[in-house]
C-alpha cells in the first residue's frame, strides 16, 4: 500500500510547484541584488532553507493519511486563538502592524497557519453537513468558527488575512451547495458591509483603497509611488523583457518592496510578458491540479480539502498581481511560492502537501 | 479503510460547482494577460520611457563667470570662494548613536542647534528653522545621496576645522561655492553692476542653455548685465545614471566640458575713478554740510579720452553696495535701494535724462557760425533783460514776453568768442531766436535741432551700459503731438540756453564737448578695452570708432524754413560743419576758463595745463522739487553743470560734473572738473616717471 501511494503522488504538481520556487529564488536573488541591506540579511539563503523544510513539509504531510488532521486542527484552532490574543496583545511590530511573533529562530506569523486551519476545520464541517439542508442555520453554523479567528486578526489589524479566511469560507460555502438565491443576498450583503465597514477601517487602510478607486495623479512620489513604479517596471519591460539582472527599475531600486509584494513586476520587467503569461501559466496548472485533486478524492472531506487549497492560491495570486498591474488595491498578500517569505511559503507547501495526501490516496482503495 | 464506506468512496460534491470555480479563475487570468498585454506592448514605449527618465540626471556645470579687470589689470569683478557645511546622508555611520555623536561636536563648533522646528517644516537650504538633527533626517528621507546645505558661508578657519574633522565625519564635508566680488565696491557699482537670480521671464531659455535657476546667476545691471553672454560661459553637460538614491552610477553620455566665460578688460582707470567718486561724494557731503540740508541728492562724473572715446571714469551718486548682493539680493536693501528717490541703482552718468542748461549753448555756438546767422567778431548788444514778442503763429503778432540774462547787469556787448566765455544768455537768445533788426533771422528751432542730433544729443551713444537714455531734443511737431500746443517763438529763445523741453544725459553732454574738443570727431564712447578668455588670450582688441566727423560727414539738415513756426520741412541736402567753426568754439571755451564763468576756478592755471570748459546751471523743475515746494516763478531750483578738456591745443581728458540739485554751475561744478584734470595729469605725471625713471 505504501508504495501504491507513491504511484498516485502527483509528479506534476510537485514539479510545478518545483519550477515555481527555483524560479522565485533567482528572481528574488535579482531583486535584492545592490541593495546591501538585503543582501545582509541573506534572504536567499533564509528562501531556501525554507524551501528544503518546505519539500520536507510536503513529503510528510502527503505520506500522511489527510483524514487525521481532523483531529489536529480542532486543537490547532484552541492553539491558534490563545496565539492570536497573545499576538494582538505583546506581538512584535512589524510596519505598524502586530503580526510577528518570534519563536526562538523561526519568526512565525499565527494569520499564515491559520488559513490551513480554518480549510481543515472548515472542510470538516461541510463533509459532516453535507446531507443536511443548505439553509441561514447551515450558513450561520459554518461562519461562527470562521469569525472566531478572523475578529482577532482583524484587531492585529491584518485587513489581508482576514479577507483571505471569509473567501476561504465562501468559496467553501458555494462548492458546498450555496443555493443560487441565498448567493444573490451574499453579494447584497457584502457591498453593503464594504461601505458600513469602510469607516472602521485604519486610515492607511482607507488611504489605500481611495488611491486604487481614484489615483492623484500629484501623490506619485509618496501615496501612489509604489503602485506607479511597478506600472513603469512592468511596461518597461515589453514582450521579451529586459533580461534576467537587467532591468533598471529593479537593479536601480526604483521598484519598492520588489522581493516581496512587487517581484511580480520585477519577472514582468526582465522577462517580459512572455514571462508574466508563463508564471500565470503554472500558477494556473497548479489550481488545475488541485481542483482535478479535489474531484479524484475518495471523500467529500478530502475533496474540499483540495479545493480550500486552490481557493488560497487562486487567491493570493489574483489579489497580489492584480495589485502589481493596479487592477486591485494594494494589500500585502504575496504571489505564491515566489514571494520571499518563509511564513508563506510553507503554509502554500502545507497545502500541497495536503492535496497529494489525498490525491495519492484516491484509488489507493481499489486495490485494499 | 473505513471511508471505503461512504458515498461509493466518492466525492459528493457537484462537478458544475468546481468547474465554475475553474473558469472563474481562468477569466481572471485572462483579464490580467489582457492588461498586461496593454501595459507590456501597447503602452511600453511610453513606460520606457519613464523608466529612463527614472535613471536618468542630467547635471548642468556651472562655468566660471568672466571676471573683470581696469585698463591697467586691477580687478574690478572676481570670483571668491563661499564655504558651505554639507551634509549627505548616505555617507552618515549606519550607527545613528555615531550619526549623534557627530550632531552634537558639530553643533558645539559651528553654534547650530542640534534640535530645533519639527519634521514638517520645509527643509531650507542654509535656513535656521530647523536644527541639524530634523535637517539630516528630513534629507535622509529625501535625498540620501543629495548634500543638504547645513550653514552657508562660514568663515574660512571654520571650513578648514570641519574639513580636517570630515575624516572623522563622514557625510559630513564643506563645499565650496563661487560668489561674486567686487573689489572696488561702491566706487564702481553703478558701472559695473551687480548680479541676481535668473528672472522668471528669461528662465526657460537659460534653462536651455543649460543654467540652473537658483544656482547660477544672471547680471542685473552695469556691464554684469549689459555683457552677461560673454561673461556668463557655456555650461557643461553630464548625462548620468543614478539609483533610487541619487548616487550616480556612470555616464550615459560623454560629458561635455564648460566653457568659462569671457574675462573683460575695461577703459576705466580705477586710480582716476576712485579720485572721482571721492571728489564727487565729498564735494557733495561739503556743500550739503555747509548749506545745513541734503539738498544735492546725486550726482555724476564722468571722464573720456575724447580722441579715442574711452571713458577713464564713470561715477554716480549716490551709490550702492554690490557686494552685499554677492550671495543673494536681501530683500530689505533692496527695497530700500529701489525706493530711494535719487535711484542709486540708476548710472545717472549714462541712465538719467536731466535739464541741460547753459552747456546747450556750445550747439548753438556751433550752428549759428556754420549757418552765419552771427560772425565770429561780430558784436551783439547784451543787456540784462530783452522783450521780444511770443508768437505761436506765423504773423500773428504776438504778446511781449521779458527773457532775462544770469548775469542782470548785463554784458554789455559780446562778441561771439565772449558770449561763450561769460555764457550770456542774452547773446544766445538773440542768435538763437533772432532779435529784430540787430539779428534778423536766428538760428531756429529746427536748425537747433539737426546741431544737437549731430553733437550726440537725442540719440543712444551705444555706451556699454544697460538703460541708456537717449534724452530730448524738441521740435515743433514733437510739441503739437504730446504738449497740444504750437511751439512759440519764446520755446525757440529758451532752448537756444539749454532750457525748457531739452533734456539729455550727461555723457551725452560730455560727448558734445568732446567732438569740439576731438576737432569734430565724434569717438564712440566705450568702457570695453579688451576681451581675454580664460586662458589669457586676448579675443577682442581695443579699435577706437568713429561715429562721425562733422567737419567731412554732412550730417546737417538744411530746412525751408530755419526759423519757421510750424513743422520742420527739411530740404533733404545735408552740410558738414565748416573746421573753422569748431576752432571758434573751442576759443569760446577757452575764453571761459580764461575770462569767463570758470575764470575763477582755474585762477593762476592750478593743473600746470592750458584748460577749456563750459558751465551750466539748468533750472528744473521735476516731482521732488515739485512737492517740496520749490518751484517758485522766476527762482526755480537748478543743477550744476561743468564741462572740460585739456590741454587745450592737444586735448586728452574731457571731463564733466554734474550735480543735482546744485544751483550753480561754475561754483558747484567748477572745483569738482579741475580737481580731476589735477588728479587726470597727476596719475599720468606718475606713469611717466616709471616709464623713465
Amino acid at each position: 500500500m505504501r508504495t501504491a501511494i507513491w504511484r498516485h503522488f502527483d509528479f506534476w504538481l510537485l514539479g510545478a510547484v518545483a519550477v515555481l520556487i527555483t524560479f522565485g529564488l533567482a528572481m528574488i536573488s535579482s531583486s535584492i541584488a545592490g541593495n546591501p541591506q538585503l543582501l545582509e540579511l541573506d534572504i536567499v539563503g533564509r528562501q531556501i532553507t525554507y524551501a528544503l523544510m518546505g519539500f520536507v513539509v510536503i513529503l510528510v504531510s502527503a505520506s500522511l493519511d489527510y483524514r487525521l488532521w481532523v483531529a489536529v486542527s480542532r486543537v490547532l484552532y484552541v492553539l491558534l486563538l490563545i496565539l492570536l490574543l497573545f499576538v494582538v496583545a505583546v506581538g512584535e511590530t512589524s510596519f505598524g502592524a502586530q503580526r510577528w511573533l518570534n519563536i526562538g529562530l523561526v519568526v512565525l506569523q499565527p494569520s499564515e497557519l491559520a488559513k490551513i486551519t480554518m480549510i481543515i476545520i472548515l472542510a470538516d464541517f461541510f463533509a459532516r453537513n453535507r446531507e443536511g439542508a443548505k439553509d441561514f442555520k447551515w450558513i450561520f453554523r459554518s461562519v461562527l468558527s470562521t469569525l472566531g479567528l478572523v475578529v482577532l486578526i482583524l484587531a492585529q489589524p491584518n485587513l489581508s488575512t482576514s479577507i483571505v479566511l471569509m473567501t476561504v469560507w465562501f468559496a467553501l460555502l458555494w462548492v458546498s451547495g450555496l443555493e443560487l438565491k441565498h448567493l444573490a443576498l451574499f453579494i447584497f450583503g457584502a457591498l453593503l458591509i464594504a461601505a458600513i465597514g469602510f469607516p472602521f477601517l485604519e486610515p492607511y487602510q482607507q488611504q489605500r483603497i481611495i488611491n486604487f478607486v481614484a489615483p492623484n495623479p500629484e501623490a506619485a512620489l509618496d501615496a501612489n509611488y509604489n503602485v506607479t513604479q511597478s506600472l513603469i517596471t512592468i511596461g518597461s519591460g515589453g514582450v521579451l523583457g529586459q533580461g534576467y539582472g537587467q532591468s533598471t527599475q529593479v537593479q536601480l531600486r526604483f521598484l519598492k518592496v520588489r522581493h516581496n509584494d512587487f517581484i511580480f513586476s520585477a519577472i514582468a520587467a526582465e522577462f517580459g510578458l512572455i514571462g508574466a503569461v508563463a508564471v500565470l501559466g503554472v500558477l494556473f496548472f497548479i489550481i488545475w491540479r488541485c481542483i482535478r485533486a479535489a474531484q479524484l478524492s475518495q471523500d467529500t472531506f478530502g475533496s474540499l480539502l483540495c479545493y480550500g487549497v486552490a481557493v488560497i492560491i487562486a487567491l493570493h495570486t489574483i489579489v497580489n498581481v492584480g495589485m502589481n498591474i493596479q487592477l486591485l488595491p494594494v494589500t500585502g498578500l504575496p504571489l505564491p511560492f515566489i514571494s520571499a517569505g518563509g511564513s508563506s511559503l510553507l503554509t502554500f507547501m502545507f497545502g500541497i502537501g495536503l492535496v497529494e495526501s489525498v490525491v495519492a490516496r484516491h484509488r489507493a482503495l481499489n486495490f485494499s | 479503510m473505513s471511508g471505503a464506506a461512504q458515498a461509493g468512496g466518492r466525492t459528493s460534491l457537484e462537478g458544475w460547482r468546481l468547474l465554475s470555480f475553474l473558469i472563474a479563475i481562468g477569466l481572471v487570468f485572462f483579464i490580467f494577460i489582457v492588461r498586461l498585454f496593454y501595459l507590456q506592448v501597447l503602452e511600453h514605449s511610453n513606460w520606457l520611457r519613464q523608466a529612463d527618465d527614472n535613471r536618468t540626471q542630467v547635471i548642468s556645470l556651472a562655468p566660471p563667470r568672466g571676471v573683470m579687470y581696469d585698463r591697467n589689470g586691477v580687478l574690478l569683478a572676481s570670483n571668491t570662494a563661499s564655504y558651505n557645511i554639507i551634509a549627505t546622508p548616505a555617507f552618515l555611520p549606519a550607527d545613528s548613536g555615531e550619526i549623534e555623536q557627530i550632531i552634537f561636536e558639530l553643533a558645539n563648533m559651528t553654534g547650530l542647534p542640534v534640535t530645533r522646528g519639527s519634521l514638517d517644516e520645509p527643509l531650507i537650504p542654509c535656513g535656521t528653522n530647523l536644527g541639524l538633527r530634523e535637517m539630516i533626517a528630513i534629507q535622509t528621507s529625501f535625498a540620501p545621496y543629495n548634500p543638504v546645505q547645513l550653514q552657508c558661508n562660514v568663515s574660512r578657519e571654520m571650513a578648514l576645522a570641519i574639513k580636517e574633522k570630515s575624516i572623522d565625519w563622514p557625510g559630513i564635508d564643506v563645499q565650496v561655492e563661487p560668489v561674486r566680488e567686487y573689489p572696488t565696491g561702491e566706487m564702481t557699482a553703478a558701472v559695473i553692476g551687480y548680479l541676481g537670480p535668473i528672472p522668471a521671464a528669461i528662465e526657460p531659455q537659460m534653462r536651455a542653455l543649460g543654467f540652473v535657476p537658483n544656482r547660477d546667476k544672471v547680471g542685473y545691471g552695469g556691464l554684469e548685465l549689459y555683457f552677461d553672454e560673454i561673461l556668463r560661459g557655456v555650461p557643461g553637460r553630464r548625462v548620468v545614471e543614478t539609483d533610487v538614491g541619487g548616487q550616480i552610477l556612470r555616464d550615459l553620455e560623454a560629458p561635455i566640458e564648460t566653457q568659462p566665460g569671457q574675462n573683460l578688460v575695461l577703459t576705466i582707470d580705477m586710480r582716476l575713478q576712485q579720485a572721482a567718486y571721492q571728489i564727487l561724494k565729498r564735494d557733495i557731503e561739503l556743500w550739503n554740510d555747509f548749506i545745513g540740508e541734503t539738498t544735492m541728492t546725486s550726482g555724476a562724473v564722468i571722464a573720456m579720452d575724447p580722441r579715442t572715446g574711452e571713458i577713464l571714469a564713470m561715477v554716480s551718486w549716490p551709490s550702492f553696495e554690490n557686494n552685499r548682493m554677492a550671495r543673494f539680493i536681501p530683500a530689505y536693501y533692496y527695497e530700500q535701494l529701489v525706493a530711494d528717490a535719487t535711484n542709486p541703482l540708476v548710472n545717472h552718468a549714462v541712465g538719467a535724462e536731466i535739464p541741460v542748461g547753459s552747456v546747450f549753448k556750445l550747439v548753438t555756438s556751433v550752428g549759428i557760425l556754420n549757418e552765419g546767422v552771427v560772425g565770429v567778431g561780430q558784436v551783439v548788444q547784451t543787456p540784462g533783460l530783452i522783450t521780444v514778442s511770443e508768437r505761436f503763429f506765423e504773423g500773428e503778432v504776438g504778446r511781449s514776453r521779458e527773457f532775462v540774462d544770469w548775469n542782470r547787469e548785463g554784458f554789455g556787448q559780446l562778441n561771439f568768442i565772449g558770449g561763450i566765455a561769460q555764457s550770456s544768455n542774452v547773446y544766445f537768445y538773440k542768435v538763437g531766436g533772432g532779435f529784430q533788426d540787430e539779428i534778423p533771422e536766428g538760428l531756429g528751432i529746427c536748425r537747433l535741432g539737426t546741431y544737437a542730433r549731430a553733437l550726440g544729443y537725442g540719440e543712444l551713444l551705444g555706451i556699454e551700459q544697460p538703460y541708456e537714455t537717449d534724452g530730448l531734443i524738441p521740435d515743433p511737431t514733437w510739441k503739437r503731438r504730446t504738449q497740444g500746443e504750437n511751439w512759440s517763438t519764446g520755446d525757440t529763445y529758451i532752448t537756444s540756453v539749454g532750457q525748457g523741453f531739452v533734456l539729455a544725459s550727461p555723457l551725452q553732454i560730455l560727448m558734445s564737448a568732446a567732438v569740439i574738443a576731438n576737432d569734430g570727431v565724434m569717438m564712440k564712447p566705450t568702457l570695453l578695452r579688451e576681451v581675454v578668455d580664460g586662458n589669457g588670450n586676448v579675443i577682442q582688441t581695443f579699435q577706437p570708432t568713429v561715429i562721425r566727423d562733422l567737419t567731412r560727414d554732412a550730417v546737417i539738415e538744411k530746412y525751408e524754413n530755419p526759423s519757421g513756426i510750424g513743422a520742420c520741412r527739411p530740404t533733404g541736402e545735408k552740410v558738414t560743419v565748416e573746421p573753422w567753426v569748431i576752432e571758434a568754439v573751442q576759443q569760446g571755451m577757452r575764453g571761459a576758463v580764461q575770462f569767463g564763468t570758470l575764470q575763477q576756478e582755474f585762477d593762476n592755471n592750478p593743473i600746470g595745463v592750458a584748460v577749456a570748459g563750459k558751465t551750466g546751471t539748468a533750472e528744473y523743475c521735476d516731482e521732488t522739487a515739485f512737492s517740496k515746494n520749490l518751484c517758485q516763478y522766476g527762482n526755480w531750483p537748478s543743477h550744476a553743470w561743468t564741462l572740460a578738456y585739456a590741454p587745450y591745443d592737444d586735448p586728452e581728458i574731457a571731463v564733466i560734473a554734474f550735480v543735482y540739485n546744485g544751483k550753480e554751475g561754475s561754483s558747484v561744478g567748477g572745483p569738482i572738473v579741475r580737481q580731476m584734470l589735477a588728479a587726470y595729469f597727476g596719475i599720468k605725471e606718475v606713469d611717466n616717471e616709471q616709464i623713465t625713471p
